[in-house]
């Protein structure tokens, strides 16, 4: 018998102004995630999975975002991109 | 009209631009994705791991370049060089833009390979922005590190040193090993091992170390470059999945691959782990420390429970890079430092502070075993001489590192393997090396090992000054000892006090 | 830190990378330069390519083309990934200008008939064409040998897959968002007799192995089929009252434009090389002999196409006029044209 080691999922964000907003959206739409600041980059990781939704952040920036505007902000992560569609990212293990 | 989704409009964008040839075989438009054995039967079934066309790709990336040659400009026009933490500093810069950049380059071309000769669309349109971020990776370095040249040795023959110069043979043979290798095969070692699984280990010790040590300009590359690699890391994951469910067969021989390329690509980073330690006044975390996180933590358990499902399991040897991880970053490094006078960047004795942090983060072996060897160094040093290795050393057949690994679990007893292969025998570093060699000998007995080649006159002649010219080395500036060298003398005047008002020295 | 830059001076110990040092002289290097001389290796190989035993990873026989020294030739728009991503922006930023103003007053649903019908049948489904395009042009990229020869092919074949983006945006506008045009499109190509010598050409071009004899003669398509549909029908188009044919068709003749630099300057290294200059005008007249007649067929039975469905009649003249004139220009740097010349 063995306790499941915790699989993280997580994603690595360029600190910068346009990131602030992400990281709200992220929060309101990932209750779990834990957010650590770091020299240049936001560190959010979460035990289950991490969802970045449209509607959310274009709420908080105000303006229309499209889900590829992603890739401008984004520095590493660690889990399986598991879907990456016009409403939403999904970042999460599979297996 | 139905509008179409992100996914179906992306799909006529790209692979619906394909089509099956009737005026030629179509399978002499790609000839060369059946002879590794992998079996593809459903290229529809390929998922696009990102979804970016031509024109958003060009749109975000010159908005990231812009950004980051503004930075590059602006560190260049402050002198920013002078507030790095010490000149010391630097000497990882030259192990990166001799070692790294030019495998950049090679993954441009190699991929620049699969966007024409993979027979499925998705894949090609993926390897084809692939290789144009490789080529975009490989000149921002270059500009990047260009003003590093000015000031500093080792910079300035970069890559005449990646094709002749001993150390760089190990990177070099580790790209060439995949380029020379089937598309499937390359996608495993590049695509997989080592822009996923073991990109981390490279990146985060260069990038951070740069941000702990005050380099702005090559922090603010490494993040720029980043966002790109979480395209080839999504890639890489897409790719070996496609491969395993494609069929059953092709589990056995892409195991083998992710045990070869796990193997190769760890060997290859000990020169990484031997930089962290050692090359960084201001350490960002030991190669333990990184090790267990990256590997350990993130891959072992997060990402091979997701490979179970297909039947892959961790790859072999992976237990010995577990024991290694206590010892191996201080091996590289003292094989670095009796070479240096033959490298294009200088080593140095840790200072008391370095030999205390390498003590407490390597409690298992530090003080027994190394620490040793650096006071005997230091001892020498002071005495006014200094300790470098008089003779050529045996190197590993398939790794090409020079034989100075031990025994997993032994760091006393060197580790000796050999094999025979038409009449000669060949040496191997560890059960890894020798593993994969003897899988595919008559690869690699073609090798050009740097050591052999000096022995048979190849380069430049039969003394070291003569061989070191071939290299391109700039003797007494590129190499040898930091603290006699020409980059600490310049540091040491650049940030000396302010001549005194009124004239005087 | 406390050091004082005000009584101490800086000065650089090097202008540049040895290897420019040793080509250009010491001196400041630019961008360019520090970033295309001299990359890619050239010695000491530790494998053979287990796919092409013959050659070695980066070997200047992959074609029998040579250059003395492969760095003779550069890029004259001097591109290096940066600029290049900067202009094609500005090019698709432009483009998607022009779509957004097309859509905005419907003008490609008031094209007269025959000329829906001329970008339906012909000009969409080039998509295709320009997909065959990258396949060579990538190609190039990955076997030329010299970094400063691989580099501008390498962005080319980005550049044509976005020409068959951009073609397949136009398309999707037509059918309002929905696929059905680019279906049709598909089928053109592959059915179609009026698109069969091309479709035909560029297949057995994929399977020509010397990378350079492809893009060669890839480019007697390019000159000719560009000068047809996207000069000569823009003209036409602004006459005959078909606006969006002419506001369309002016981006790809002027990516035309800025694509045929590179290329020409290449031949023309090949044609005045110090050793190799005359093998090579053999090689390459050999390479027209071959494949410009078929060139100049494939676009004249567009024309043809184009003259008979759409009621052109000026298509088939434009056609042996950009043969001609096409035959003109590469007779002046060094490619002997004789066969497939309208006399």
């Amino acid at each position: 018998m063995s306790t499941a080691k915790t699989r993280w999922v997580g994603v690595d964000l360029q600190d910068s102004d346009d990131t602030r907003m992400l990281v709200e959206a992220m929060e309101v739409d990932n209750p779990d995630v834990t957010v650590r600041h770091m020299p240049g980059i936001v560190k959010l990781q979460s035990a289950t999975e991490l969802v970045i939704k449209r509607e959310t952040v274009e709420e908080k920036v105000g303006r229309p975002w499209e889900t590829h505007e992603f890739q401008m902000n984004i520095v590493s992560y660690a889990g399986n991109i598991s879907e990456w569609d016009d409403d939403q990212i999904v970042i999460k293990w599979e297996h | 009209m139905a509008k179409l989704s992100m996914k179906e409009r992306y799909s006529l964008l790209t692979r619906d631009l394909d089509w099956t040839p009737t005026y030629v075989d179509p399978k002499d438009v790609y000839p060369y994705t059946r002879y590794e054995g992998i079996k593809i039967h459903d290229w529809d079934a390929w998922e696009d791991p990102f979804r970016l066309t031509i024109d958003s790709y060009c749109k975000y990336q010159a908005e990231k370049d812009k950004k980051l040659y503004a930075v590059i400009d602006g560190f260049a026009q402050g002198q920013g060089h002078l507030s790095v933490a010490d000149a010391r500093y630097f000497n990882s810069l030259k192990l990166f833009l001799q070692g790294v950049t030019p495998l950049e380059y090679a993954a441009h071309r190699h991929f620049a390979y699969l966007a024409r000769h993979l027979d499925g669309p998705g894949a090609r349109f993926a390897a084809l922005c692939q290789s144009i971020d490789e080529l975009r990776h490989c000149q921002t370095e270059i500009h990047t590190l260009s003003q590093f040249n000015k000031y500093y040795g080792g910079f300035h023959d970069w890559s005449r040193m990646h094709d002749r110069v001993w150390y760089l043979s190990v990177p070099k043979s580790f790209f060439d090993d995949g380029i020379s290798a089937g598309p499937f095969e390359f996608l495993t070692a590049i695509s997989f091992s080592f822009e996923y699984f073991l990109t981390n280990l490279l990146f985060v010790p260069f990038m951070s170390g740069a941000s702990f040590n005050g380099d702005l300009a090559t922090m603010t590359f490494g993040f720029s470059a980043q966002s790109d690699e979480s395209r080839h890391m999504t890639l890489g994951l897409e790719v070996i999945k496609f491969m395993l469910e494609q069929d059953e067969g092709n589990v056995p021989i892409i195991q083998d691959w992710i045990d070869k390329w796990f193997w190769r690509g760890y060997r290859l980073l000990g020169l990484v782990a031997g930089m962290m330690d050692y090359m960084l006044p201001k350490k960002v975390m030991s190669w333990k420390e990184a090790f267990e996180l990256y590997l350990e933590e993130q891959m072992l358990n997060g990402l091979f429970p997701d490979l179970e499902f297909y039947g892959v399991r961790p790859p072999r040897h992976v237990e010995q890079a577990i024991i290694e991880k206590e010892y191996v970053s201080h091996q590289v490094y003292w094989i670095l430092y009796q070479f240096s006078f033959a490298a294009a960047f200088n080593t140095t004795v840790p200072t008391d502070e370095e030999l205390d942090w390498l003590s407490a983060s390597y409690p298992e072996t530090f003080d027994r075993y190394y620490r040793p060897l650096w006071e005997k160094a230091r001892r020498i040093q002071d005495g006014g001489g200094r300790f470098f290795f008089q003779g050529l050393p045996q190197l590993c057949q398939t790794c090409q590192i020079p034989m100075g690994f031990t025994e997993p679990g032994n760091p006393a007893e060197i580790a000796q393997r050999h094999s025979e292969y038409k009449g000669e025998r060949f040496n191997f570093c560890s059960d890894g090396c020798q593993w994969i060699f003897d899988r595919e000998p008559e690869k690699y007995v073609q090798a050009w090992l740097p050591v052999h080649q000096i022995y048979q006159g190849n380069c430049g002649g039969a003394t070291v000054p003569e061989v070191l010219d071939w290299y391109g080395i700039e003797q007494g500036s590129d190499n040898l000892e930091y603290l006699t060298s020409p980059d600490k003398a310049s540091w040491d005047e650049w940030h000396a006090p302010a001549a005194l008002p009124g004239g005087g020295k | 830190m406390g050091y004082e830059l005000r009584t101490k001076v800086v000065d650089p110990k090097r202008n540049t990378f040895t290897y420019l040092v040793e080509r250009f002289g010491d001196k400041p290097a630019s961008r360019y330069q520090e970033a295309s001389f001299n990359i890619q290796p050239v010695e000491n190989f530790h494998y053979r390519p287990t796919w092409d035993p013959a050659h070695a990873i980066y070997d200047a026989d992959y074609t029998a083309l040579k250059l003395t020294d492969p760095y003779s030739y550069t890029d004259p728009r001097q591109y290096y990934y940066t600029p290049y991503v900067a202009n094609a922006a500005e090019r698709y930023e432009s483009f998607a200008q022009t779509l957004k103003y097309i859509e905005e007053r419907r003008l490609l649903d008031r094209l007269p008939e025959n000329w829906h019908l001329v970008v339906t049948d012909f000009v969409i489904p080039l998509r295709h064409y320009e997909s065959g395009a990258q396949l060579i042009s990538v190609n190039a990229s990955r076997f030329a040998f010299g970094t400063t020869v691989e580099q501008p092919a390498c962005f080319a074949a980005f550049d044509r897959i976005g020409n068959a983006q951009l073609l397949s945006l136009v398309g999707l506008s037509i059918a309002g968002g929905a696929s059905e045009t680019l279906t049709e499109a598909k089928k053109n190509w592959l059915y179609s007799a009026a698109l069969q010598p091309l479709r035909r050409m560029i297949e057995e071009l994929l399977v020509e192995r010397d990378w350079a004899v492809a893009l060669i003669a890839l480019d007697f398509i390019d000159s000719q089929l560009y000068q047809l549909l996207y000069a000569h029908l823009d003209d036409r188009a602004l006459y005959k009252g078909a606006g969006a044919y002419s506001l369309l068709a002016r981006h790809f003749n002027d990516w035309y434009g800025g694509h045929k630099k590179w290329l020409r300057a290449l031949v023309k290294a090949w044609a005045n090389d110090p050793d190799h200059g005359d093998a090579n005008r053999t090689v390459m007249a050999a390479i027209a002999d071959r494949w410009y007649p078929r060139a100049s067929e494939a676009v004249r039975t567009i024309a043809a196409g184009v003259a008979e469905q759409a009621g052109s009649t000026s298509a088939l003249a434009a056609a042996d006029r950009s043969a001609a004139e096409t035959a003109g220009e590469l007779g002046k740097i060094g490619i002997t044209v004789t066969e497939g010349v309208p006399v």
